[in-house]
């Protein structure tokens, strides 16, 4: 058996292994060498331009990340069976991601120390770092488990995971790939980048930008509170279905004022069906997301807040041979029944919309423009605590990004946020004159995935 | 780019008899119907013209694309990307059983293409281009764009992919089928438009 040389990379890294886990922010960004290094196929084949995947990326996904081309660690029971199967050369990788971000006027330092208003002209380097390990763990079994150093909290975390087993069978005269997914947060496990835990053509921004003040749980669960476990199916390369849960899985450190507690049990389900044509695809879905969540520190027996989440989603592709175009369509309605954190003013909304497209010439140039909002019920009692004067949460604008990879594993990118409207307005949105333009946030960044 | 004839290209040339393929074999058809299905579709009937149709195609010619992607020496670009990763580790018995799992389902049946273009085309097929030492495609590739033992078929193929492996065999960026290289060194690419429409609308 010939050993496979991954082009150009010698495949000696040796992972030194997470320094220390604490509750901290996490990056969406994703491209994972690994999976170049375990199958041996170059970044296009499952990627349009990372990290947004091609319909053969999301069947390398479902089907488990086990497509491998390396030599193999085997064993085999006495009956024949499969008891082990491991890659000779481990599927490591790490990311790099250094950037710049200037916000149009650099948010007020409340270190309470150095006087450096953030995003005045800020240089991370890095902003993010990542090890993966990202393919098979065992005959039938993969994984693809990210840790994350984030510059803003100088701390490793855990990130984006997603361990399933998965098989094939028949179903009537076609084929069915079917598993198991343990993962951390709601749609990290999913195939499409439509939704939330991929938020494409804009999955990496700037750590520095300003949160409005309120997102939906299926935004904002991260990957340090939640785990879930779910069954699905892909069906004739068409239909896509999956059912499952997600439980309160925090980390044992104290917990902070604010943050909430997922309670008992929070059902997901999805349905997806993918038409596919020429050098088309088109996706197009619904996500539901129900959890009870109890603030920290509290006890099982307060009164908790409800969150209801259903979403549509949907991305088309054109794979050309020279010309990539694709575009994301992300709808999330969210009805919330506060008991816990707003009991006078309890039931309230929030709806969020994104809508994206890309396009790529040799998968070496190309940009993405990108639409936002988010709109809810005006709650002074919720929302005037956050930082929203007029207590609406209604934030909403654009982004713009220019890509530029000399290589398929390198990108540089320029990207800019245009906000109309921050925390319920476009002017004096705080109370103090910041308004939602001050916002508007400059971001150069370098992302290298090896 | 490398340019040396892949072995089993060149070993069906040196023996140039028919060769016995073992096709039952259920390991061969599950990675047939759920790896290599995936982009080649699940009888060989790919969507995408960027993955070519393996339905009916000849089983030596798989054989010695499969062996090329192996041994690295068919290098396109998608070749590189996709082909060389999945073929590393196929042993020759997997290849052989491959091969003739593909050239057991039936072919799809080709699409005529725009007229003018079908016109060109089939005068070029079949007659060549004399003044730029084209040979008729027929000679090799059938009357009928079928193929014949490692000459492929044409006939039913994605008509992009085609015309993309002509552009390749001219650059080199296909360096395994030096006689391919020959044939499209002079051609335009409307040359290869028209013929490569009208072989895959056969």
């Amino acid at each position: 058996m010939q050993l496979l040389q991954a082009r150009g990379v010698c495949a000696t890294l040796v992972a030194a292994v997470v320094a220390a886990i604490m509750l901290a922010g996490s990056t969406k960004a994703l491209a994972v060498p690994s999976f170049a290094r375990q199958t041996g196929m170059a970044c296009e084949a499952c990627h349009t331009v990372f990290p947004e995947l091609t319909p053969f990326g999301r069947a390398f996904k479902m089907n488990g990340y086990l497509i491998d081309n390396l030599p193999q660690v085997k064993e085999v029971t006495a009956d024949q069976k499969e008891a082990l199967l491991l890659n000779w050369l481990p599927p490591l990788s790490v990311q790099f991601i250094a950037s710049y971000t200037q916000l149009k006027t650099a948010l007020p330092d409340t270190s309470g120390g150095t006087g450096t208003p953030t995003g005045n002209g800020t240089t991370q380097f890095p902003e993010a770092f990542s090890f993966f390990y990202a393919g098979r763990i065992a005959p039938k079994l993969g994984g693809f488990i990210q840790v994350t150093w984030a510059n803003d909290s100088d701390s490793f975390s855990w990130d984006n995971t997603d361990i399933r087993f998965a098989d094939q069978t028949t179903l009537g005269k076609d084929t069915l790939t079917w598993g198991v997914t343990f993962n951390n947060s709601p749609t990290v496990q999913d195939p499409w980048n439509s939704t939330p835990a991929w938020k494409y053509p804009f999955s990496q921004t700037s750590s520095l930008a300003p949160s409005s003040v309120a997102s939906t749980q299926l935004d904002s669960l991260g990957n340090n509170t939640v785990a879930g476990l779910s069954a699905y199916g892909y069906w004739n390369n068409l239909v896509y279905v999956e059912l499952g849960g997600y439980t309160a899985a925090p980390h044992l450190t104290t917990p902070s004022q604010g943050v909430e507690n997922v309670h008992g049990g929070a059902p997901y389900g999805r349905i997806a069906v993918q038409p596919q044509w020429g050098r088309h695809s088109l996706e197009f879905g619904v996500l539901g997301f129900s959890d009870n969540a109890t603030p920290a520190g509290s006890l099982n027996s307060t009164p908790t807040d409800q969150y209801r989440d259903i979403a549509f989603d949907a991305e088309y592709q054109f794979l050309g041979d020279d010309n990539i175009v694709s575009a994301e369509l992300t709808y999330i309605h969210e009805n919330q029944t506060l008991n816990a954190t707003a009991p006078s003013a309890a039931s309230n909304t929030l709806n969020t919309f994104r809508l994206g497209g890309s396009y790529f010439y040799q998968r070496q140039w190309g940009g993405s423009i990108g639409y936002f909002s988010t709109t809810g019920n005006t709650n002074p009692a919720l929302y005037v605590p956050l930082g929203s004067a007029n207590g609406s949460p209604d934030t909403s604008g654009w982004a713009f990004e220019l890509d530029y990879l000399p290589w398929q594993n390198v990108k540089l990118a320029l990207q800019y946020t245009l906000y109309t409207k921050f925390n319920g307005a476009g002017t004096n949105y705080d109370g103090t004159g910041r308004n939602a333009s001050s916002n508007n946030t400059l971001y150069l960044f370098a992302w290298l995935a090896f | 780019m490398r340019h040396r004839i892949g072995i089993g290209l060149g070993l069906a040339l040196a023996l140039g008899a028919p060769i016995a393929y073992p096709a039952e074999d259920q390991q061969i058809q599950r990675l047939a119907t759920q790896t290599c299905a995936t982009c080649h579709g699940r009888n060989g009937d790919s969507i995408s013209p960027a993955f070519p149709r393996l339905a009916g195609q000849q089983a030596q010619y798989i054989e010695a694309q499969l062996v090329g992607f192996r041994d690295r020496s068919r290098g396109d670009p998608a070749a590189m990307a996709y082909m060389w990763g999945m073929a590393s580790q196929l042993d020759d018995r997997t290849i052989k059983g491959l091969a003739a799992y593909y050239a057991a389902q039936r072919p799809v049946h080709g699409t005529p293409g725009d007229k003018a273009l079908m016109a060109r085309g089939k005068a070029i097929y079949e007659q060549g281009l004399p003044d730029a030492g084209v040979p008729a495609c027929a000679a090799c590739h059938g009357a009928a764009a079928e193929g014949k033992e490692n000459i492929p078929r044409l006939a039913g193929q994605h008509p992009a992919y085609l015309v993309k492996q002509l552009a390749y065999f001219q650059s080199m960026l296909r360096g395994n089928a030096p006689i391919m290289h020959a044939v499209t060194d002079k051609m335009t690419f409307e040359q290869m438009e028209a013929v490569g429409t009208y072989a895959a609308s056969q």
